[in-house]
């Protein structure tokens, strides 16, 4: 991956669009450092993240929140304390040694951001118990409470039926325009992505080949990315 | 080599052409096991004809173990539950210090690698050193009682368990962990949020796995000394008394089937 020059903007939905192996993945982790570019910098909202260490890097992270493609819950607690994992960067070490010392205000936030994605009635259910969907706007939810000022979903519907794909792009849309983040999603859908999207950016090998908005993106350019006739 | 060199694939067979060489060095293998397999049968003078022979024997051991000697019933339950304290104390000391190694001794979560290598070996000479061996130690060390099977019992496995828990947390899934990292959670927040939870259920089926294992350990163990059932069934053999013999090992049958049924419950209902 070379020569990615990306900036995401608050209040944006941007999809990035790209056959399996382009680098989007790579992308993503390598903007959360759980992978270490070669060379080049990621800024986060101000702060370098590329040399940043311990807790200069934790706090980084914070401000970015993953929503990947495996739904990472823990599987064995309820969707409510896996929403408020979220935010356990924020608290000391004394405070997050188990559910019961976490803070109130935490549990609130949690409880909101559950509400936010429409699964208050799902509070105490185990993580493994969710249907597809419902875990993968739990993750989102875990974004939510870790307040962060970008979220960045790694082909978040890859695993869902269509309608629950929908129902989670509708709600990464409001999301980004309702709550002013910036919202970054890898996507295979060139369908969902003119749909929901309000920037498209498509990766060929490591490079971004456009980057404009749905209405600017000639279909077959998207299909290019795709070997469609090629 | 000519079917080997031959383009279009022999469609009358599955197995993959091999070369010569190859066909000859496995057939030099299987002789080789035999001729182990043949060393090993001289070596310990096994023989058919004994078996057969041993049968007639065993028949009247039985006929002299009859009736069962109720009179020893209540030392041989008093017995029983000795032994299976020992191996109850052995196995929680084993595993509250393995718990402490594990996290050292785990590839995928360990600080340092010298910390991995240092847990490993450690774990390694525990669990390579015979719980026999252990119990030799250990008589001299604090003398002839109970206690000092529980020691041998727990020294041999911190070595098992350590090995097992740094695998199972090995094998773990580490979506959870990557997830938690990347909203900027610390090492230790991590450990007991993503890996603890993901493991929990495996290391107590574990446990309580050897803990079934070592009630037999103690069992044997005992004989030595250490007291128990063993150390009665043991003697009573070794004195003639086969009655008695027949009595523990009723007891003894009853507190390995307890203890064996209520472990597979219990991982079944928490796996």
């Amino acid at each position: 991956m070379k020569g990615i020059d990306l900036d995401v903007w608050p209040g944006e939905l941007t999809v990035v669009l790209g056959a399996n192996g382009s680098g989007k993945s790579t992308l993503l982790r390598c903007a959360v450092r759980l992978l270490e570019p070669d060379s080049g910098s990621v800024v986060l909202c101000g702060s370098e993240l590329v040399g940043a260490r311990g807790r200069e890097l934790r706090e980084s992270r914070r401000k970015a929140a993953m929503v990947f493609q495996q739904v990472l819950l823990v599987r064995r607690r309820s969707a409510i304390e896996n929403v408020a994992y979220g935010a356990l960067g924020e608290l000391p070490l004394h405070r997050s040694f188990s559910r019961r010392v976490f803070p109130t205000e935490l549990a609130e936030r949690a409880h909101a951001s559950l509400g936010r994605v429409g699964l208050a009635h799902a509070a105490w259910k185990r993580a493994d118990t969710l249907s597809g969907g419902q875990a993968q706007r739990v993750a989102i939810a875990r974004a939510l409470c870790q307040q962060a000022q970008i979220v960045l979903a790694d082909e978040p519907v890859a695993s869902l039926d269509p309608r629950a794909a929908e129902e989670v792009l509708v709600l990464l849309g409001e999301i980004s325009r309702v709550e002013g983040l910036a919202v970054l999603v890898v996507l295979h859908q060139p369908d969902l992505a003119f749909k929901y999207a309000d920037r498209i950016v498509g990766m060929v090998s490591g490079n971004v080949v456009f980057d404009a908005p749905p209405n600017a993106v000639d279909r077959e350019r998207v299909d290019l990315l795709y070997g469609e006739g090629a | 080599m000519t079917e080997v060199a031959a383009g279009r694939p022999d469609v009358g067979t599955l197995v993959a052409p091999r070369p010569l060489r190859r066909r000859a060095a496995e057939v030099a293998g299987i002789l080789a096991l035999f001729a182990l397999l043949g060393y090993a049968w001289h070596d310990t003078g096994a023989s058919v004809l004994e078996l057969v022979h041993g049968f007639g024997n065993t028949e009247r051991l039985i006929r002299r173990a009859m009736p069962p000697n109720g009179s020893v019933l209540r030392d041989s339950i008093r017995g029983s539950i000795l032994t299976f304290n020992t191996a109850l104390l052995g196995t929680a000391a084993a595993l509250v210090l393995s718990l402490l190694l594990t996290p050292f001794a785990a590839r995928n979560i360990t600080p340092h690698r010298f910390a991995y290598e240092a847990s490993r070996f450690v774990i390694g000479v525990l669990r390579a050193v015979p719980e026999f061996v252990f119990a030799l130690i250990f008589l001299v060390a604090v003398g002839i009682t109970p206690y000092s099977i529980v020691l041998a019992i727990g020294a041999h496995t911190i070595g098992v368990l350590g090995k097992l828990f740094a695998e199972a947390v090995e094998d773990m899934d580490m979506g959870p962990v990557d997830a938690l990292r990347a909203a900027g959670a610390g090492r230790m927040q991590v450990f007991l949020h993503a890996v603890v939870p993901g493991i929990a259920a495996t290391l107590m089926a574990l446990t309580l796995y050897r803990l079934d294992t070592n009630v037999r350990g103690a069992l044997y163990l005992g004989a030595f000394g250490g007291g128990g059932l063993g150390f009665m069934l043991f003697n009573s053999m070794q004195l003639f008394q086969y009655q008695q013999a027949t009595t523990e090992l009723a007891v003894l049958l009853v507190l390995l089937l307890v203890v064996e049924r209520v472990s597979l419950v219990v991982r079944q209902r928490i796996l």
